[in-house]
């Protein structure tokens, strides 16, 4: 019995790992699988209802979805969903960003089948009760009071509403004014807009492409989504003066969009340009923007320079992120500049270019080499495009990019009209027209 | 808590209920029969659970009838409740409020 035992072990072991499986249901919810033979399944639903999506009139809607995911649903109530996940040691949360919500439920393999009912309801049926909703009033101040502790999530939440005019401007949290309004029929407004079949993908990693797409014919919806504007790119500055002694810095020009070859151009200038120590404690070598800010400022600066790249399905943005003292704001501010208009210029070498790259494919390697990374990938390339690209032809298309195209990336930031935020003791922080 | 024999609708009972409405005396202070209802945790969180202008009007009727009873006075015929008009409206929120609590019974046996 023993020897039996070993011997399949190792069969498994040799088996080889199942492709990727991507396909369309009739109802349009694209589901993918990754059989990976992992003891714990993992599925996702991701749903195109970022913040993106909200209109004037529910701004904050997808925070409140977002905390309102372990209420009571139309077959389950939110007590069974508590304690039926528990029961199998099952894990379920929910992350949103601009454009997605993303619900990943975490279970033992066997107990699959037990676990899908769950996150089936919640994605598919919520039932938004008065009383659930006001309770959870709570938990959004809570929320908005750790992100307001935050400077770095003010500082990217405030560049968003600077850089567009509508979609992606919306910010991840629910404004002010709209605490305690979001009310039922807000909800159930975005729901039937936003949760139709058409707009999500199911992704399962460890479980077999027959089981997910049984799950997946239990998400007909005969709801039409409504239509959602283009982001349209401004440009504008926003600051916030909050005292302190640091300045936090983002200033960024309007980017590439998600999988064109643009973006991987910004890619590799971002890691050109630094995107924090390689080396825990180290001293920054690689990073153009950490040695040229240390050239210009005698003072110690507490973190970084790095560059910053955010790439959406039609837009996208790139630029500097500095963190400086708050007397030598504008000198940092001034260098770091500076370093992306050497490139611009073309003072870059082959050698850089290849460390760039590597740095760039190895990053990219590495973060689907965790189930959540992998998870987030699928979802997010599936969700967009409709297929998957295999991680060979990501980073084929990285090897790809030229020397001429990150000097083109670089000079779009220099000349394009850029947008800047910045949050603390701004007394020396130079202006966006001032740089 | 209020356990009431479980009403089927037959047309010989319907005379019934109505006199028996009238007699319990409740519909002349201008009450309805769930704002008579004993209040014990089931029904303070059903209570809670109502929405803004039905708890309204169920705490104006219930003050009403507090300030009729002190002045030992009842509401002129016109305006006493009629059977008709009486809305179950807690029964709903009630059953709701029950079945949560029995399956967190189940769930607290195993």
């Amino acid at each position: 019995f023993w020897k039996t035992k070993v011997v399949s072990l190792s069969q498994r072991s040799t088996q080889r790992l199942h492709d990727m499986a991507v396909s369309k249901l009739p109802s349009g919810l694209l589901v993918a699988s990754l059989e990976n033979y992992s003891p714990v399944s993992k599925i996702g639903v991701f749903v195109k209802a970022g913040s993106r999506y909200e209109t004037a009139e529910n701004l904050g809607v997808t925070h409140i979805l977002r905390l309102a995911s372990n209420l009571t649903t139309k077959g389950a109530s939110a007590f069974r969903i508590c304690r039926g996940l528990e029961a199998v040691g099952a894990s379920l949360s929910v992350t949103s960003s601009r454009e997605h919500m993303v619900y990943s439920l975490d279970c033992p393999r066997d107990d699959f089948e037990g676990t899908m009912e769950y996150l089936i309801n919640v994605t598919t049926a919520p039932d938004f009760k008065p009383w659930e909703l006001s309770d959870l009033l709570p938990r959004v101040k809570i929320d908005k009071a750790v992100a307001d502790q935050s400077p770095q999530i003010g500082v990217l939440e405030k560049l968003h509403e600077a850089a567009y005019k509508n979609a992606l401007s919306n910010s991840l949290y629910c404004p002010d004014h709209m605490v305690g309004k979001i009310s039922v029929d807000h909800l159930q407004q975005f729901f039937a807009n936003n949760y139709t079949s058409a707009r999500m993908a199911l992704v399962g990693l460890g479980v077999s492409h027959a089981a997910v797409m049984k799950v997946g014919e239990q998400f007909f919806s005969t709801h039409t989504g409504a239509g959602a504007p283009g982001a349209v790119y401004r440009g504008g500055e926003l600051r916030v003066q909050s005292g302190g002694g640091l300045v936090h810095a983002l200033l960024a020009c309007e980017g590439a969009a998600a999988g064109s070859a643009e973006a991987n151009a910004f890619s590799v200038l971002q890691r050109l340009l630094g995107v924090g120590p390689h080396v825990k404690r180290g001293s920054n070598i690689t990073s153009k923007l950490s040695q040229g800010i240390a050239k210009a400022t005698a003072q110690p600066f507490d973190v970084s320079a790095t560059a910053f790249s955010a790439t959406y399905s039609d837009s996208g943005l790139f630029g500097v992120y500095v963190i400086s003292q708050a007397d030598s704001a504008r000198e940092v501010i001034n260098a770091a500049m500076a370093q992306v208009t050497a490139v611009a210029e073309g003072s870059l070498t082959a050698e850089d270019l290849t460390r760039a790259k590597t740095q760039l494919m190895a990053d990219y390697l590495m973060s689907l080499e965790s189930s959540e990374g992998l998870l987030e990938e699928l979802g997010v390339q599936v969700l967009s495009s409709g297929t998957y690209s295999s991680p060979q032809t990501v980073t084929q298309s990285i090897d790809a990019v030229a020397s001429s195209d990150v000097v083109k990336a670089a000079k779009k930031f220099v000349e394009s009209k850029k947008t800047m935020s910045c949050y603390g003791h701004l007394a020396n922080t130079p202006f966006v027209d001032e740089l | 808590m209020a356990s009431r024999a479980p009403a089927a609708t037959s047309r010989l009972m319907v005379g019934f209920r109505k006199w028996y409405y009238n007699a319990c005396g409740f519909n002349k202070f201008g009450l309805m029969r769930d704002d008579t209802i004993n209040e014990d945790t089931d029904v303070k969180e059903a209570i809670r659970r109502l929405p803004e202008q039905v708890y309204n009007d169920r705490m104006f009727r219930l003050k009403r009838a507090l300030d009729l009873s002190m002045k030992q006075q009842i509401l002129p015929k016109d305006q006493w409740t009629k059977y008709e008009e009486d809305v179950h409206y807690l029964e709903p929120y009630l059953e709701e409020v029950m079945c949560e609590r029995k399956e967190k019974e189940e769930w607290a046996k195993k």
